[in-house]
């Protein structure tokens, strides 16, 4: 499989993916530990204007050393609900993007949306937008589940939604679903994946449900109300997506991820291979310049902060001499040392079905990946769980489903790496 | 002092029935400390103590009282260990003394532990005074125990003082009974010196200090003195008294209580019991009643980290200055590595020990399940004792087992007798005797093994009869017992660290019921584990660990890798925290498996 070729990685290294948090939705469901906020859509227009700021900011302080705008591949609105932007505000949003940075002409443009909260003549204005990927939350087409996890559409809106979605002219559209749910039968499963593939979607992505704390849910399970799916049922649950996606003729190019040849998702491909990408937006994420960095949270302090930090660079009182990191309402930063780089790096890319480019790694980093990771792999190699051939290495079919064992090796503490360096 | 004003006693009382709280009206009353000198129980110092609310090692204040006959007293409290792990300990208490206070609780009665120590007092044959403490609480029923106490312990109500420690009610007239009750010591000054050691403790700048009570001839700094058991001899650095902290004079006489700094380097050279004499002159017989300590109870404790074995090693030597019962040597398992089998006094005296390394110490410590001390007599007439199941002999060389069996002694309300005869019978406890002490209380006694005992026993009384019934028990003799050696097998290889010694009617159930719970506690792994139980080569129980299917991160939400990394450190975290035994990782819980499988 050559997804990203003929780039080479080490070349993406220069440019960046954008992702945009939209943190507005109708309801919280009962899962769900994003950061997002129900009620809250009277900030809207303020926050779009913030975020319109930070992505001005963003593009002056990621400019390459000749002064040109840094090259942007991709653009994810994701949240929360950005289907709950006016097409205005979103074709406002990239038009700030393209001003800012060097926008690939063909440049993936995802925005997620909630099957609940689409309407037709909408689509069709965001498509018109430059929008050119449609994310859907489906979850699940057993009415009764979506009820109990809170979702805010029915089976059928799904349909709907996405035969509007087509209609406005989308060529790619994604479908979520989540799967080990509490009390979900093999049968239901098979049923939702059957639904699923009738719609003959470009891409899916199949989560299986976790348990985050400080949601509805986790009180539930706390409180013994509810018994999260055992392992084995996730994993025949599993097994069945992988069996029928296949015979569907979807290609299982990461550990959550099926698509159609030539429609994987490229925004998610920047995170797999771990190039820079600037998160923007209330609790947003971002990766770049050696650094990891979070967002503000709590839509009113991110504003309170974007403003602070614009008012500050137009009048030149800048508390810290240079910014480090592109965004505005930074709140937590690490540096990420050459080491944890390197095993970020190995275990976001195995998550790959086409696994890690031996010869990409050692261009990156300049050491070999066996010299630095080999010997902490003796156990898992023993039980099978991965792949290797002279030019990749990879999970097989069982370390899919057993990933962290595989991963949890590949965290170096720093005087290791430094030692095999 | 004149001996004649001299009052030597100890406190006898159950857990929680008031005696620290007594022992600091005393102090308070005698003007010994003020009440903003008082921590809240002076006499506790350990802070295990405090939080357990038992004493573990004896302490001695010396008061001044002036009577109301209008003399000036010296009083000795010497307080005493009230668990029955230590009833040697206590034993030697109670021989320092002439007088005992029983301080019994208004709403609770006579305890088990109590009455123990209580026949231990009469023994010694102490003046006892009954006390009746809490009685301002509205459940209190003071006549009710003043007749217990006639019944049980024929001591005449009308004796009884009435008081609340709490309300600080009652103190004088305890202090009254003693000057009148506890007769003096007799002993004389110019006898050669024998003095009992109750308890000793190591202090980093005047070495041992022995507790003392003199009871023969005087003992002053700079005398040359010699231990008539362990035979080690020193210079006297200081002699002195409590009150409560250390008040040095220029000797003690016969009677007096106090202390001796010693200047050795362990407890080990001045044991519990041992009597102290001068070297140039030297009594001619010990006092009676020594006995060296002696563990009931084994268990290995390794380092979770193989790397802390010196840590542990230096922890264990340093407990060891303090407590002359502790005992260890190097053990090595062959599924946990290095480490120490260690032998205690009893459970409690275990616990204590594992939390000292823990909190003390900084040590991240795995014990195995407790085991007693077996004997055993070879085929060719050789016996030998051993307290670890993996020393057993084969099968074919062993002639006869035999085990440690306990007297134990229980009192309950009566509602209770079936609930513990069962479980007393699931522990192969024998029925002796079964007394009513009045209409709703009863005293059962049985014969027991030890080993019957450490499991669960005492939880499952406490928990079966909602905390009502109390118990004691006393090392009666070694029994032949049909016993083998239960073994463990994870994933085809024999785990020695979980090997137990189980009688042969129970091997059976007790092997189902262990690798079910193992299988409960060990995770699944990369392959199929199977957990197998057997005594010898023949396999008894089996469960499997089904091999690990599902174990991988869903998403990455928005890029958020700093979040994924975290969750499997988290996951590595947790693996170093198990031990690996061959290739298969075996959580701590799972060494206890077998203190978890419950009743019957």
């Amino acid at each position: 499989m050559n997804i990203e070729e003929p780039e080479r990685q080490e070349t993406l290294l220069d440019t960046i993916s954008l992702y945009l948090h939209i943190p507005f939705c109708h309801a919280k469901c009962h899962y769900c530990d994003f950061n997002s906020y129900a009620g809250m859509l009277g900030l809207r227009e303020q926050y779009v204007a913030a975020l319109l700021d930070e992505i001005a900011l963003a593009g002056e302080r990621t400019r390459l050393p000749d002064g040109s705008p840094r090259r942007c591949r991709t653009i994810f609105f994701g949240g929360g609900t950005p289907s709950l932007l006016t097409a205005e505000q979103v074709a406002a949003i990239l038009a700030a993007s393209r001003a800012a940075f060097a926008l690939d002409a063909e440049a993936e443009i995802t925005l997620e949306a909630n099957p609940g909260t689409l309407e037709y003549g909408h689509l069709d204005e965001l498509y018109a937008a430059g929008v050119n990927r449609l994310s859907m939350g489906a979850q699940s087409f057993d009415a009764g589940l979506l009820r109990w996890m809170g979702r805010i559409h029915t089976p059928a809106e799904i349909e709907t939604a996405f035969a509007a979605g087509r209609a406005a002219g989308f060529e790619q559209i994604n479908l979520d679903f989540i799967y080990a749910l509490p009390g979900q039968s093999l049968a239901t499963w098979r049923e939702t994946l059957t639904k699923a593939i009738a719609l003959a979607p470009d891409h899916l992505s199949l989560y299986s449900l976790i348990v985050e704390e400080g949601t509805p849910l986790n009180t539930w399970v706390q409180q013994g109300r509810v018994r999260p799916a055992d392992e084995d049922t996730a994993a025949d649950m599993y097994e069945l997506a992988e069996q029928m996606l296949a015979d569907a003729g979807y290609g299982h190019y990461e550990i959550s991820n099926w698509a159609r040849a030539g429609h994987e998702c490229q925004h998610n491909l920047t995170y797999w291979h771990n190039l820079p990408y600037l998160g923007l937006g209330a609790g947003a994420h971002g990766w770049y310049g050696a650094h990891r960095y979070s967002e503000a949270r709590p839509i009113r302090d991110y504003i309170a902060r974007v403003r602070e930090t614009v008012r500050s660079a137009k009048t030149g009182d800048q508390t810290t001499a240079l910014p480090a990191l592109p965004a505005a309402a930074v709140v937590e930063d690490e540096a990420i040392s050459h080491t944890l780089e390197m095993s970020e790096t190995a275990f976001v890319g195995l998550r790959l079905s086409e696994g890690i480019d031996r010869r990409a790694f050692a261009a990156r980093f300049g050491q070999d990946f066996e010299q630095v990771f080999g010997p902490r792999l003796t156990a898992v190699r023993a039980a099978g769980l991965l792949d290797e051939s002279a030019t990749h290495v990879r999970l097989s079919e069982r370390g899919r489903l057993l990933g962290n064992e595989v991963f949890t090796c590949l965290l170096l503490e720093d005087e290791e790496a430094g030692a095999t360096a | 002092m004149d001996q004649s004003h001299i009052r030597n006693f100890c406190i006898i009382a159950h857990i929680d029935h008031g005696k620290s709280t007594l022992a600091d009206r005393l102090l308070e009353y005698t003007g010994t400390i003020s009440k903003r000198e008082m921590a809240e129980q002076v006499l506790d110092q350990m802070d295990l103590e405090r939080e357990k609310g038992i004493t573990i090692k004896a302490q001695a204040v010396r008061m001044r009282y002036t009577a109301k006959d209008g003399k000036d007293y010296e009083l000795n409290l010497i307080d005493t260990p009230g668990h029955v792990d230590f009833s040697y300990e206590v034993s030697r208490s109670l021989a320092a003394c002439e007088g005992a206070l029983l301080v019994v609780d208004a709403t609770q009665g006579i305890e088990a532990q109590t009455l123990a120590n209580l026949y231990l007092a009469v023994e010694a044959d102490l003046a006892i005074i009954p006390v009746i403490n809490k009685i301002d609480l509205p459940s209190a029923e003071p006549e009710k125990v003043a007749k217990e106490i006639e019944d049980v312990i024929g001591l005449p109500g009308e004796e009884v003082v009435l008081a609340s420690a709490k309300e600080g009610i009652g103190t004088q007239d305890i202090l009254e009974a003693v000057v009148r009750q506890v007769p003096p010591p007799r002993g004389s000054t110019s006898n050669t010196l024998r003095a009992l050691v109750f308890d000793s403790k190591y202090d980093a700048y005047k070495g041992v200090i022995a507790y003392v009570r003199v009871m023969d001839g005087t003992i002053s700094r700079n005398d040359r003195i010699r231990m008539m058991q362990t035979e080690s001899t020193t210079d006297v650095l200081e002699v002195g008294y409590f009150s409560p902290t250390l008040v040095a004079v220029n000797q003690l006489t016969a009677g007096e209580v106090g202390y001796i700094a010693t200047g050795w380097k362990t407890v080990k050279d001045c044991q519990v019991g041992d009597t102290v004499t001068l070297s140039a002159a030297p009594a001619t017989e010990p006092l009676a009643g020594y006995r060296p300590a002696k563990p009931m109870v084994y268990a290995g404790i390794f380092p979770i980290e193989g790397d802390d074995y010196p840590l542990l090693r230096d922890a264990l030597d340093r407990l060891k200055l303090n407590d002359a019962s502790l005992v260890y040597e190097p053990e090595s398992s062959v599924a946990l590595g290095f480490g120490f089998r260690c032998g205690f006094l009893g459970l409690l005296h275990m616990e204590i020990i594992q939390e000292r390394l823990e909190r003390e110490y900084g040590l991240d410590i795995l014990m195995t399940a407790p085991s007693v001390e077996y004997r055993i007599t070879r085929t060719n007439g050789e016996t030998l004792f051993i307290h670890n199941p993996a020393e057993l002999p084969p099968p074919t060389e062993i002639e006869q087992i035999e085990e440690p069996m306990m007297d134990i002694s229980i009192f309950t309300p009566a509602r209770y007798i079936g609930t513990i005869m069962d479980l007393v019978a699931s522990h192969r406890g024998v029925f002796r005797d079964m007394k009513y002490i009045e209409e709703d209380r009863v005293h059962l006694t049985y014969r027991m093994p030890l080993g019957e005992m450490i499991v669960d026993f005492y939880d499952q009384l406490k928990s079966r009869t909602q905390g009502y019934a109390s118990l004691d028990y006393t090392f009666a003799d070694y029994e032949p017992s049909k016993l083998v050696k239960l073994d463990i097998l994870v994933n085809g290889q024999s785990v020695d660290a979980l090997s137990m010694m189980i009688h042969q009617d129970k091997a059976q159930s007790q092997g189902r019921a262990l690798t079910e719970r193992l299988k409960e506690l060990i995770p699944r792994q990369l392959f199929e584990v199977p957990i197998q139980a057997a005594i010898g080569s023949h396999i008894i129980a089996r469960e499997t660990v089904k091999a690990m299917r599902k174990n991988v991160l869903a998403k990455c939400y928005g890029g958020d890798i700093t979040r994924k990394r975290k969750l499997l450190e988290k996951q590595k975290e947790g693996k170093k925290r198990m031990k690996r035994v061959g290739s298969v990782e075996i959580p701590q819980e799972a060494f206890m498996a077998i203190l978890s499988l419950g009743g019957e």
